[in-house]
């Protein structure tokens, strides 16, 4: 793939926190129009990558291109025009309404007289029907359950109308029938053109509706190419330490990981198996 | 331009919704300036200016030599009496305005703070910069007199505690919870330079500085109300200014940066105009105690808003210090108290509020 199309890069990064140094060196290139899903343990930088990759954490070393010029250069308002993060762990104001906190990922696109707009109002209940909490909308978020939560903050992400999404975790709280709902979304935001970047831990939602993988351990970029020739058993031996079956997706015929059965002495399956 | 108050049409009525007054031009409302106003915090920010206004009102009738409503017209029209025009220009009004610049100022400041830290606890009472300023006027009053004078020493005391909190620290004012602790650790030790400097001190300055550590509206002048209003000229539409922008900075460093707050320098800023904004009621009145704590609090509970409302916490210590003055002046029959014991005894039994809600959330 051409770095030069890429519309973010992460070129020669080192990744730390004070003292810790997460990623040495690490290069990206997210490809243009793709939809990106970087997979690997707890604790391998994932979140680290994403968040350089949002100019939200500054690189030690390197730089971090958005549409081919340094991020940390550029306006942040004007970047936040272009980019959106959804972070892990976000922390909601005190007493604030799912209605307000969407609107506020209208910020860059408001100035100090233009507080608000015909297309703030537009983009925030586009925003709210998409994850599905428009009837939350005058709910306060410390009330909602995590799930909700969750696509509240997605919500905020897509207020924004960015064209390219980062989101760190996108499912996490989410039941499956939820989970299945935003990676639909994300897949109809990723034909609309948009190009999203994600984190996810379920490897065979991440083959399903990839189109690029990424396969990170201790701040490494183990593998990445499309999900069928990143998502093999030796690969997830390497970067998860687990052992396992691929079989096709019974249902999309990606790859599907199946972990292999271990004995534990003296539980159900042991004596099952004896 | 044309400004017109609009109907709020069934798209526009998203977020702000029907319960928005919104001033825009153009035909669709998509041009120009739109401000966006909640009902809400205007009805809170009339009902505290009108209890101001009773207040005041109250303020100067009251007393052997109160002007009685009645006559207020005329003595204010020049037709009074002299000791009336003395009694209203000379002592009450004056008293009046500080009160209520003060407790605009306070207020504003604590709601910055509050906002910065996330944090109710990281108002300005709370993490010494009260404190220091008291330090200050006592270096300034008792330990090397002459050098300063007293206001001068509380406003530099006020930057010293706010610069020791931030070095303190380590981490600028981006660690809330660290901040709030180093801020009480910086009160302390001020408050035992204080304690040290009255002792040492001769019994009638010891006395004099007491008393301005109270906090006190007591025979204040058109000075210190020029110095106040030109302080808050300042620096209120530079707090207006920072109102949205701190907004988002309260949904954490990660989230404000992704939405294209830039976070440290709109820290520094707010910090910097509510340290200011302390330090100029603290020159006029000393260091009023707890307004900044409770002011924005009561503010936010009254209008349920979700960020530092700056003008509704402006009107709420503007009556809430000129009704404290009143009950200062009238609470006891043969003597006046100095308005800091009032707020000091409103504001604690606040703090203990906050701070047993705090313990109980802590402990879950
Ligand atoms: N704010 C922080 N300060 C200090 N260290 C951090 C911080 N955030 C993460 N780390 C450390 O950096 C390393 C990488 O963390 P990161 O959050 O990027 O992992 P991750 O791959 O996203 O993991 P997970 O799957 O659990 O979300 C970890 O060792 C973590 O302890
Ligand atoms: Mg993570």
């Amino acid at each position: 793939m051409n770095v030069a199309d890429s519309p973010l890069v992460a070129d020669g990064v080192t990744l730390a926190y004070d003292r810790l140094v997460v990623a040495r060196d690490l290069d990206l290139a997210v490809a243009p129009g793709s939809f990106t899903v970087i997979i690997g343990p707890n604790g391998c930088g994932k979140s680290t990558l994403l968040r350089a990759l949002a100019r939200t954490l500054a690189p030690r070393e390197g730089r971090v291109l958005l549409d081919g010029a340094p991020i940390d250069r550029m306006r942040s308002k004007d970047v936040a025009k272009r980019l959106a993060l959804l972070p892990q762990g976000p922390i909601a104001p005190e007493a604030i309404t799912v209605g307000d906190l969407v609107a506020r990922g209208r910020y860059p696109h408001q100035g100090i007289l233009r507080q608000w707009s015909a297309a703030d109002a537009r983009a925030v209940d586009a925003a709210l029907r998409a994850t599905e909490v428009d009837d939350l909308r005058e709910r306060f978020v410390s009330d909602l359950s995590g799930g909700q939560r969750q696509r509240v903050w997605l919500a905020m992400a897509l207020a924004q109308e960015t064209d390219l999404l980062l989101l760190d975790e996108p499912t996490t709280f989410l039941d499956i029938a939820h989970q299945v709902e935003v990676m639909d979304l994300c897949a109809r935001l990723h034909a609309e053109g948009r190009t999203l970047v994600a984190v996810l831990h379920d490897l065979n939602q991440a083959a399903r509706y990839a189109t690029h993988l990424v396969a990170m351990r201790d701040g490494r970029v183990v593998a990445q190419g499309a999900p069928a020739d990143v998502v093999t058993e030796p690969l997830v031996q390497e970067v998860f330490g687990l052992a396992s079956r691929v079989v096709p997706d019974p249902e999309t015929g990606t790859p599907m990981v199946v972990p292999l059965r271990r004995t534990v002495p003296g539980s159900v399956q042991d004596q099952v198996v004896l | 331009m044309s400004t017109a108050v609009e109907p709020v049409t069934a798209e526009a009525a998203v977020l702000p919704g029907p319960r928005t007054v919104r001033v825009a031009s153009g035909p669709d409302g998509s041009r120009g300036l739109v401000l966006v106003w909640r009902r809400r915090p205007l009805v809170v920010c009339v009902v505290a200016l009108v209890v101001a206004v009773a207040a005041a009102l109250v303020t100067i009738t009251a007393g052997e030599l109160g002007i009685p409503l009645s006559e207020l017209p005329a003595v204010v029209a020049g037709q009074g009496t002299r000791i009336q025009h003395w009694v209203l220009y000379t002592t009450r009004l004056p008293r009046l305005l500080v009160g209520a610049g003060a407790g605009a100022a306070l207020a504003v400041s604590g709601a910055m703070f509050q906002s910065v830290t996330r944090n109710p606890l990281g108002s300005p009472d709370v993490i010494g910069l009260g404190a220091g300023a008291a330090a200050g006027a006592a270096a300034a009053g008792l330990v090397w007199p002459g050098v300063v004078p007293v206001p001068v020493g509380a406003v530099l005391g006020a930057f010293v505690a706010v610069g020791a909190v931030w070095f303190g620290s380590g981490s600028g004012f981006s660690r809330p919870q660290r901040l709030v602790v180093v801020g009480i650790a910086v009160g302390a030790m001020a408050l035992a330079f204080v304690q040290l400097a009255l002792a040492r001190a001769s019994r009638e300055d010891a006395l004099v500085i007491a008393q301005w550590l109270n906090g006190s509206l007591a025979a204040r002048t058109w000075a210190d109300v020029r110095l106040i209003v030109a302080a808050l000229v300042v620096l209120l539409p530079l707090a207006l200014l920072l109102t949205r922008p701190l907004q988002v900075v309260e949904m954490g460093d990660e989230a404000a940066t992704a939405v294209g707050v830039r976070t440290d320098p709109t820290r520094t800023r707010a910090v910097l105009v509510a340290v200011l904004l302390t330090a100029a009621a603290v020159s006029v009145c000393g260091p009023v105690a707890f307004v900044a704590l409770t002011a924005p609090q009561i503010a936010r509970r009254l209008t349920r808003s979700s960020g530092p409302g700056m003008v509704a916490a402006a009107c709420t210590g503007a009556a809430l210090l000129v009704v404290a003055d009143l009950v200062a002046q009238y609470a006891l029959p043969e003597q006046q108290l100095p308005v800091g014991i009032v707020t000091a005894g409103l504001g604690g039994v606040y703090l203990v509020f906050l701070l047993v809600r705090e313990f109980r959330r802590s402990a879950v």
